[in-house]
């Protein structure tokens, strides 16, 4: 079951009525029912790993609170560590070392080759993955005391809101909601509903109705035109945040509806006039978990190099970040493309902040408006790297036919189709630029005027189901 | 170390690291007080600041840093150690 499913219109409602409708000391349990029925019903099996995850989790992190000497905290860790990676190492890296570790035995004139495992990535495992990680590394660091009550740990990994695309939460916001009273709170539930429906928009009108255009770009490089496969380049960055973003507004949202708070996981990122501030507005339950736990010991251990240090920090945090989102040279190129990016900015922050307080250009309209369009050009550009096509080749390809093909005829799909999408990115925009969405702020639905508020929810609701697509297919990040 | 001393010591590396002359430090100031001061500049802080003070940190303490005030009783912890 997905949030864009059928099966979902009715599990949610049903879930809210069960849940308020149950005394306070039994929601808890209730939550972690649903939460497994809701993944269970992806595919069974799938829950065996979610439990095991968590049960490995649960006895570690109260062992390494419990070990009497350094030594043994760090080695009960370095378990945990490696008993909570090998599941998503098996199902996501396998093949792709197995085939390397073969490719390297070949040219050696060994040939030994390993079977081909050919399981389905189970969804969400690179997301409790890491939160569970998370919680472990906060306990050896005695940030956070370990939990000895298994249903919490339990309902923390598998929250069906989060449990299959994030936001990456961490334990120290969720164990003290998941502890408390549940307590029905009208304004948070009103928040969440409206969270729910923005994002429904997001997903089902804009990001649905590009990836029509960019499905059909992508999808035959070779026999498209530079045109198209710029317009492509440039719609795909916009299709992924309204798809991921989409997504985490309607988790954070459901969450909200059960009176639980989700950290926010977008704010603005088109809107970033540096590549530094666009990392802090994307995908941020994933970037902030990766500064906590990676780039943060990295420059530690790499600070007697200073600014060297933070760069081999940097690149080695976004290349780890790479390789979270898939098994392929792209995305190992992707991520160093990034962590080239921010490089560069640390490099010449202080020669960059001189030449702005030098011109006043903070305060530029044309100023801000340019970094913003740059910013937006180089994430598109490095996003040909993270998913719209499987290889180096029709990477290069496309970037080679949009250098040299240019002025060629553009696809561009019906009039309506392309009008359609573009209305929807303009409303996106226009809503960014003037409102604070992602916090919760909505001036027409929280108008004051009783008709606007109710005129507005029946707009938006039109809006999504006339101009939705609803046979647009999975949610990107559930292939990661 | 005499905590004017120390404080003045500090507020010169805030203001270098950070490239804000202006920095006043203060017990409560955080990362979102001074808009340079992101997990970037974080580190090149926290060196200097061992360098100025002879003192190594642990990672284990940093990560449990909340705000400014934390950090100078942290300095002046281990400046009285050493």
């Amino acid at each position: 079951m997905t949030f864009t499913s059928f099966g979902f219109l009715i599990f949610f409602p049903t879930v809210i009525l069960i849940y308020y409708l149950l005394p306070e000391k039994y929601r808890r349990w209730f939550l972690l029912l649903a939460s497994y029925y809701f993944y269970i019903n992806l595919k069974p099996v799938y829950a065996v790993l979610l439990a095991g995850i968590t049960l490995v989790t649960y006895a570690f992190t109260i062992s390494i609170a419990r070990a009497k000497t350094a030594r043994n905290k760090k080695l009960l860790l370095i378990l945990d560590i490696v008993m909570t990676l090998l599941p998503l190492f098996f199902f996501k890296y396998y093949n792709f070392v197995n085939t390397a570790i073969y490719g390297l035995l070949n040219t050696a004139g060994i040939r030994w080759p390993l079977p081909e495992i050919s399981f389905i990535l189970p969804v969400g495992i690179s997301f409790y993955t890491f939160m569970a990680l998370g919680y472990a590394i906060d306990v050896y660091h005695e940030e956070i005391e370990p939990e000895k009550n298994l249903s919490i740990v339990a309902l923390f990994l598998s929250f069906f809101p989060t449990v299959l695309s994030g936001p990456i939460e961490r334990a120290s916001n969720m164990f003290p909601q998941f502890r408390g009273k549940f307590q029905f709170d009208y304004n948070k539930i009103v928040k969440g509903f409206q969270l729910i429906l923005w994002g429904f928009f997001m997903k089902l009108v804009i990001a649905n109705r590009i990836a029509i255009f960019v499905h059909f770009i992508f999808r035959d490089v070779e026999h498209n035109s530079g045109s198209s496969l710029l317009l492509g380049t440039l719609l795909y960055p916009i299709q992924v945040y309204a798809d991921l973003g989409g997504y985490s507004l309607i988790a954070i949202g459901s969450a909200a509806v059960m009176g639980i708070d989700v950290m926010q996981n977008f704010n603005r990122p088109f809107f970033a006039t540096s590549m530094s501030q666009f990392w802090r507005r994307w995908h941020i339950s994933l970037i902030s978990w990766l500064t906590d736990y990676i780039y943060t010991p990295l420059s530690f251990r790499f600070r007697k190099y200073r600014l060297l240090g933070t760069v081999i920090a940097l690149m080695l945090t976004f290349l780890i970040s790479g390789i979270w989102h898939g098994a392929a040279l792209t995305f190992i190129f992707w991520g160093l493309l990034q962590g080239s990016f921010l490089s560069v900015e640390a490099v010449t922050s202080k020669q960059r902040r001189a030449l702005f307080k030098k011109y006043d250009l903070t305060k530029k309209r044309w100023f801000i408006f340019a970094s913003c369009v740059f910013v937006y050009l180089l994430f598109a550009f490095s996003e040909l790297f993270c998913g719209p096509v499987s290889s180096m080749g029709k990477t290069f390809l496309i970037i080679k036919k949009i250098f040299l093909n240019l002025n060629s005829p553009l696809y561009y799909g019906s009039p309506s189709s392309i009008l359609f999408t573009l209305a929807g990115i303009l409303i996106l925009f226009v809503f960014e630029w003037q409102t604070k969405g992602h916090e919760g702020h909505f001036p027409f639905l929280d108008n004051k005027n009783w008709l606007v508020r109710k005129l507005s929810y029946a707009m938006l609701i039109i809006i999504i189901l006339m101009i939705g697509v609803f046979d647009g297919g999975q949610f990107i990040y559930f292939q990661f | 170390m005499k905590m004017e001393m120390l404080i003045e010591k500090l507020t010169t590396i805030f203001r270098k690291v950070f490239d804000d002359e202006t920095i006043v430090l203060s017990d409560q100031m955080t990362a979102n007080d001074i808009g340079s001061w992101d997990s970037l500049s974080h580190m090149l802080m926290i060196t200097q600041v061992e360098n100025a003070f002879s003192i190594k940190f642990s990672l284990r303490e940093i990560n449990k840093l909340k705000n400014v005030g934390a950090l100078i009783r942290l300095i002046e912890s281990k400046s009285v150690n050493d």
